[in-house]
């Protein structure tokens, strides 16, 4: 049940956001999460709705994108998606540590982290200088 | 230098923040590192099914290497103390970590256990981590192998059920197979399905009850 303590890192984050600027209203938060990482989306969604709740940033939408997994393989210089177990179980392909291209072991590059991407927000009546992306 | 950009009233902004959520463990997990390399002590993370026989694996390594150096052990157990218990009674320090509602350990609770004890007489750290084969491998510790114990009493599709714990793992320990037989789960088959995840990935039958593949799993972790 970790989909609880990454809501909670991700509210934590935008709450200290939000008191940092004066942000009228929290419309959306954005997050990547990784192919890789084994946070589940839904249960993520049902914790940020239940933990926002009477805070600041209630009713704000949580958009999850998820981010496709890359690997490289040292031996064949392979970039590129992973190779996948189409036939391991019935969800779905897994994906593996195996190169699509020479069959060695690969590393992972991309596709293994959670992150917030962005904050959309209302600010106050009367208007705030905040820091440019 | 920041720029900074003047907001008008009620109009939408979007911020880019690009925070990783992910990174703070990960931080603290290479902090774990050097501290443990500062002092020449190897960390090894033992993680498995409740029951996969994490505890007796090390208790039989503890056995084994207890006389030749200096081996802690800390058990992540969300509750009991009797994991920390049975491996106090071979006299090597033992860190017991409560992770009462938790589904893994940390590195920041690693960190506080590194602090607890004399990392001088050390060379090896077992840390027992949670059961659990989910959360576990979403965050490193600082140890320099992360063993998965899989017992071939929780069925013949261990592996692919669970197929994030291995992709990170240095070594798979396949334990109870005196009981493979009895329990109609083919050694051969569970092995076959962690190289299918990971080609390069060692896997070691043991029985840490009989005590066989405990040589070949005390040499493979003396080399990490």
């Amino acid at each position: 049940m970790h989909e609880l303590s990454v809501a909670s890192a991700v509210v934590e984050k935008v709450l200290e956001f939000v008191s940092a600027h004066s942000v009228k209203k929290v419309l959306a938060v954005r997050l990547e999460i990784g192919e890789l990482s084994h946070i589940e989306a839904e249960q993520l969604r049902f914790c940020y709705v239940a933990i926002t709740e009477q805070t600041p940033i209630q009713d704000s939408a949580l958009e999850i994108e998820t981010v496709e997994a890359v690997v490289n393989c040292e031996r064949c210089r392979y970039r590129g998606r992973p190779k996948y177990w189409d036939d391991a179980l019935s969800v779905g392909p897994i994906p593996t540590m195996e190169c699509p291209n020479c069959g060695a072991a690969v590393e992972i590059a991309e596709g293994n982290d959670c992150a917030i991407k962005s904050i959309r927000f209302a600010v106050e009546d009367d208007g705030l200088a905040i820091p440019a992306a | 230098m920041i720029q900074t950009i003047e907001a008008s009233p009620d109009e939408i902004y979007d911020i880019e923040l690009e925070h990783s959520l992910l990174e703070a463990n990960a931080r603290l997990a290479k902090e774990n590192r050097a501290l443990l390399d500062r002092h020449g002590v190897t960390a090894i993370d033992v993680m498995g099914a409740i029951g996969s026989g994490k505890t007796t694996l090390i208790s039989r390594l503890v056995e084994r290497l207890k006389d030749r150096f200096g081996v802690a052990v800390f058990n992540g157990d969300a509750t009991t103390s009797t994991d920390a218990d049975l491996i106090a009674n071979q006299s090597v320090p033992v860190v017991q970590i409560a992770t009462v509602n938790g589904c893994h350990l940390d590195a920041n609770l690693v960190g506080k256990a590194l602090r607890k004890i004399s990392l001088e007489p050390l060379r090896l750290v077992f840390i027992e981590n949670i059961g659990n084969l989910i959360c576990p491998a979403e965050f490193p510790l600082g140890s320099k192998a992360r063993v998965v114990v899989v017992s071939v009493t929780e069925g013949p599709y261990m592996v692919r059920k669970h197929p994030h714990m291995f992709l990170g793992a240095q070594l798979v320990v396949i334990n109870k197979i005196d009981l493979a037989e009895a329990m109609g789960v083919s050694v051969a088959e569970l092995t076959k399905d962690v190289h299918k995840l990971k080609p390069d990935l060692r896997v070691i039958p043991t029985s840490c009850k009989a005590g066989d593949g405990l040589d070949e799993v005390t040499a493979a972790l003396l080399a990490v």
